[in-house]
C-alpha cells in the first residue's frame, strides 16, 4: 500500500474519531430522551472556546486546558438541558413521551438555543479565526517509518480512546450508566422502579457533552481553527453517523463515524476539499433509503 | 344557510380585505419611498419573498406535518435557474419566474420520490442532507454557478416592453406576486387536498387506512411547496441582481422554520405574521448591533415555549378569520372543515 494512502486513512481516523465523540453525545441523549439535540453541535464550540480562554488568558499546560474543556463542556449540557428539554418534559405519561408535537417542539426548542449560543459566542469573541499560541499548536511531525503523523493527530486517537474506555467504564459499572442504559430502554419502566428519570437525563447530557466540549478543544489545538460556527459541519457529519448507526447504538455510531472519516480522507484524492462534504450527505441519503433503521440500528418502534 | 344579509356581509368583508391590502402593500411603500426612506422599501420587498416562502413552508411542515430542514436549497434552485437563465441566455423576468418555479418543483419531486416513506426525525434528517448536498454544489460547481462569487443579474425587470428600475416598481411587482402566491397557497390548503395533508399530519397510518394515498400526497405536497419556494426564489434573484450561495445555507432554512414556527403551524395569516415578524423585528432592532439573529433565536425560544401554537395558531388563527373577516377568507364557509 502506498504511504500516501496509509497516511490518509489515519488522517480520516482522527478526523473519524472527532466525529465519534461528538455521535456518543447524540445518541446519549437520542437513546435517554428519544429526541435530536440539535445544540449538541454547540457544546463542542463552547469547549473550543472554553479552552482558548484558558490558554489565552492563563496559559495553562495542555492536560489542564482539556480537563477544563470537559468540565465546561459537560456543565453547558447541565445547562442547556435546564433551559431546552426541561420545560418541554412537563407530561411524563406515554402518550405525551411518544407524541410527535413533544419531540418536535424540543428540536426546535434545541436550535433556536443553538442560534442564540452561536450568535453571542460571535458577538463576544467576533466571527473570525481565534488564533492559539504556536506551543499549544499540535502540528509537529513524528516520523513514523517511512510516514510521518502529527502529535495533535495522537492527541486526538490517544484520548478519544481513553475516553471511549472511560464512557464503557461509566455505562457498564457505575449506578448512573446502569439508569441510563434502563431509561434508554424503557423509560416508563425504568421511572416504575424508582429511577430519577430527571437526574439521568441531566447526568447524560452532562457525558454527553464532555465528550463534545473535549472533541471541539482537541480539533482546536490540531487544526488552530476556533471560530462561533465550527460546531456545524462535525457536528453535521456527526449526525450523520448517528443516524447510520441506527440511531441508538453506540458502537454504531462511532463504528459509521471511522467509516465516514476515512471516506472523506480518501474522497480528497478524487475531488476537491469543497465536494467532500458530499461523501458524508450521500451516504446519508443513502442509508435513509436503503436502511430506513440504520445499518447496525436495533429494532425499535416506527420512529 | 346563506341568507342575503351574510352574503353582503362577505361582500363587505372582502372589500374590507382589499382595502387593507392596497394600503398596506400600496400606499404605506409609496408614502416611504416618497419621503426618501428607499431603504425600508427594499426592507418591505424581501419581507414580501419571505411571505411566499414561509406561506410555501407551511404547506409542507404546517399542513402535512413533515419537518422540512432544507427549504432554503428549492429557494437557491429557483433562484439560481431564474439569474442562470437571464444572465447567460438573457431571457425575459417572464419566462425565467416560471421556469425557476418549475426546476424547483421538479426537484422537489425527485427529493420527495426516495424520502415519502420516511417520518419525522428520519423525515427531518433526509431534508437537511439534500439541503446541505444543493448548498454544497452550488457553493463547489463552479463552471455552473461561479461558486461564491455568485451571479449577477444586468438586465432589469422588464415586462411587455417597460423595463422596471426603481425599487418601488419592483417591489410593487413583488407584491402582487406575493398576493397571487399567498392566494393560491390560501386555495391549496383550504381544498380537498388541504383537508387530506392535516389528515396525514394527525395520523398518517389511520390516513392511508382511510384510503389516502399517502406517498402520492407527500410528492404532490413537496411538488406544490417547492414550486413556490422556486417563485420566491427566482423573484429575489430578479428583484436583487445578484444571488450567492450564502443566501441559501442551512442557517436560512432555520429562518424561514422559525417564521412558521414562530407564526404557528399550519395557520396562514399566522405564519404570514411570523415572516413580518421575523424579517422587520431585525430591522427594527438594528441598534443591538450584530445581536439582531441572538433575538431572532430568543424570539423563536420564547415563542417556542409560551406559544407552543404560534402567534395565530391553527385553531384560533381560524376562528380570528372567522370573526373578522368570516366569509372573505374562505368561500365555503358553511360546509367546510371546522
Amino acid at each position: 500500500m502506498d504511504t500516501y494512502f496509509l497516511m490518509q486513512i489515519i488522517n480520516g481516523l482522527s478526523s473519524g474519531m472527532i466525529y465519534a465523540l461528538i455521535a456518543i453525545g447524540f445518541t446519549l441523549i437520542f437513546g435517554v430522551l428519544n429526541v435530536v439535540n440539535f445544540a449538541h453541535g454547540e457544546m463542542y464550540t463552547i469547549g473550543a472556546f472554553a479552552g482558548i480562554v484558558c490558554i489565552s488568558t492563563l496559559s495553562w499546560p495542555i492536560a489542564l486546558v482539556i480537563i477544563v474543556a470537559l468540565a465546561v463542556g459537560g456543565f453547558s449540557g447541565i445547562i442547556l438541558e435546564k433551559i431546552a428539554f426541561k420545560p418541554f418534559r412537563r407530561f411524563q405519561d406515554e402518550a405525551s413521551l411518544k407524541s410527535r408535537a413533544m419531540r418536535e417542539s424540543t428540536l426546535l426548542s434545541s436550535l433556536a438555543v443553538s442560534i442564540i449560543i452561536k450568535e453571542l459566542l460571535q458577538h463576544f469573541f467576533g466571527a473570525e479565526m481565534q488564533s492559539i499560541p504556536v506551543q499549544y499548536l499540535m502540528n509537529d511531525p513524528i516520523p513514523i517509518g517511512p510516514i510521518s503523523l502529527s502529535s495533535g493527530q495522537f492527541l486526538i486517537l490517544g484520548s478519544s480512546v481513553v475516553m471511549l474506555a472511560g464512557l464503557q467504564y461509566v455505562l457498564y459499572h457505575t449506578r448512573i450508566g446502569l439508569s441510563i442504559r434502563a431509561i434508554s430502554n424503557n423509560p416508563l419502566g425504568a421511572k416504575y422502579v424508582g429511577l430519577s428519570v430527571d437526574r439521568t437525563i441531566i447526568a447524560t447530557f452532562a457525558v454527553g457533552s464532555m465528550l463534545g466540549g473535549a472533541a471541539g478543544i482537541m480539533v482546536g489545538l490540531y487544526s488552530g481553527a476556533i471560530f462561533p460556527a465550527m460546531g456545524f459541519a462535525p457536528s453535521l457529519k456527526a449526525f450523520v453517523a448517528m443516524v447510520m448507526g441506527g440511531l441508538s447504538s453506540i458502537p454504531g455510531a462511532v463504528i459509521c463515524a471511522l467509516i465516514l472519516g476515512v471516506c472523506e480522507a480518501l474522497a480528497t484524492n478524487f475531488m476537491t476539499q469543497g465536494w467532500s462534504d458530499m461523501v458524508a450527505y450521500s451516504f446519508l441519503i443513502l442509508t435513509l433509503i436503503f436502511f430506513p433503521q440504520g445499518i447496525f440500528g436495533a429494532r425499535r418502534e416506527r420512529v | 344557510m346563506i341568507t342575503p344579509d351574510s352574503s353582503t356581509r362577505s361582500w363587505r368583508s372582502k372589500i374590507l380585505v382589499a382595502a387593507i391590502l392596497l394600503i398596506v402593500l400600496a400606499v404605506v411603500p409609496g408614502v416611504l419611498s416618497a419621503l426618501g426612506k428607499s431603504y425600508y422599501t427594499q426592507v418591505a420587498n424581501s419581507a414580501l419573498i419571505y411571505c411566499i416562502l414561509a406561506a410555501s413552508l407551511n404547506l409542507i411542515t404546517g399542513t402535512a406535518g413533515l419537518l422540512c430542514l432544507g427549504h432554503a436549497a428549492f429557494f437557491g434552485i429557483g433562484a439560481y435557474t431564474a439569474a442562470l437563465l437571464a444572465s447567460n441566455y438573457g431571457l425575459p423576468f417572464l419566462v425565467t419566474l416560471p421556469l425557476g418555479g418549475v426546476v424547483a418543483g421538479l426537484a422537489g419531486v425527485l427529493v420527495a420520490l426516495p424520502t415519502m416513506r420516511l417520518i419525522s426525525i428520519y423525515f427531518a434528517v433526509a431534508t437537511l442532507g439534500v439541503g446541505e448536498i444543493i448548498h454544497v454544489s452550488l457553493l463547489n460547481w463552479i463552471s455552473v454557478t461561479r461558486g461564491p462569487m455568485g451571479v449577477q443579474i444586468y438586465d432589469p425587470i422588464t415586462l411587455f416592453g417597460h423595463s422596471f428600475t426603481s425599487l418601488l416598481s419592483i417591489y410593487y411587482i413583488t407584491a402582487i406576486l406575493a398576493c397571487i402566491c399567498v392566494y393560491l397557497i390560501w386555495h391549496l390548503t383550504n381544498s380537498y387536498f388541504g383537508n387530506a395533508l392535516r389528515s396525514l399530519r394527525e395520523d398518517d397510518q389511520c390516513a392511508e387506512a382511510m384510503g389516502i394515498n399517502v406517498s402520492k400526497l407527500k410528492v404532490q405536497t413537496f411538488a406544490a411547496s417547492t414550486f413556490f419556494a422556486g417563485i420566491a426564489g427566482a423573484l429575489m434573484a430578479h428583484s436583487a441582481g445578484y444571488i450567492s450561495p450564502e443566501s441559501f445555507q442551512f442557517s436560512e432554512s432555520i429562518l424561514i422554520l422559525a417564521m412558521v414556527v414562530v407564526g404557528g403551524l399550519g395557520s396562514l395569516p399566522g405564519v404570514l405574521l411570523g415572516a413580518l415578524l421575523l424579517i422587520i423585528l431585525p430591522e427594527a432592532a438594528r441598534g443591538l448591533g450584530d445581536m439582531r439573529m441572538v433575538a431572532v433565536g430568543v424570539v423563536m425560544f420564547l415563542s417556542i415555549l409560551l406559544l407552543p401554537k404560534g402567534l395565530l395558531g391553527e385553531t384560533s388563527a381560524i376562528e380570528v378569520a372567522r370573526k373578522y373577516f368570516n366569509a372573505a377568507w374562505s368561500s365555503r364557509e358553511l360546509a367546510g372543515w371546522k
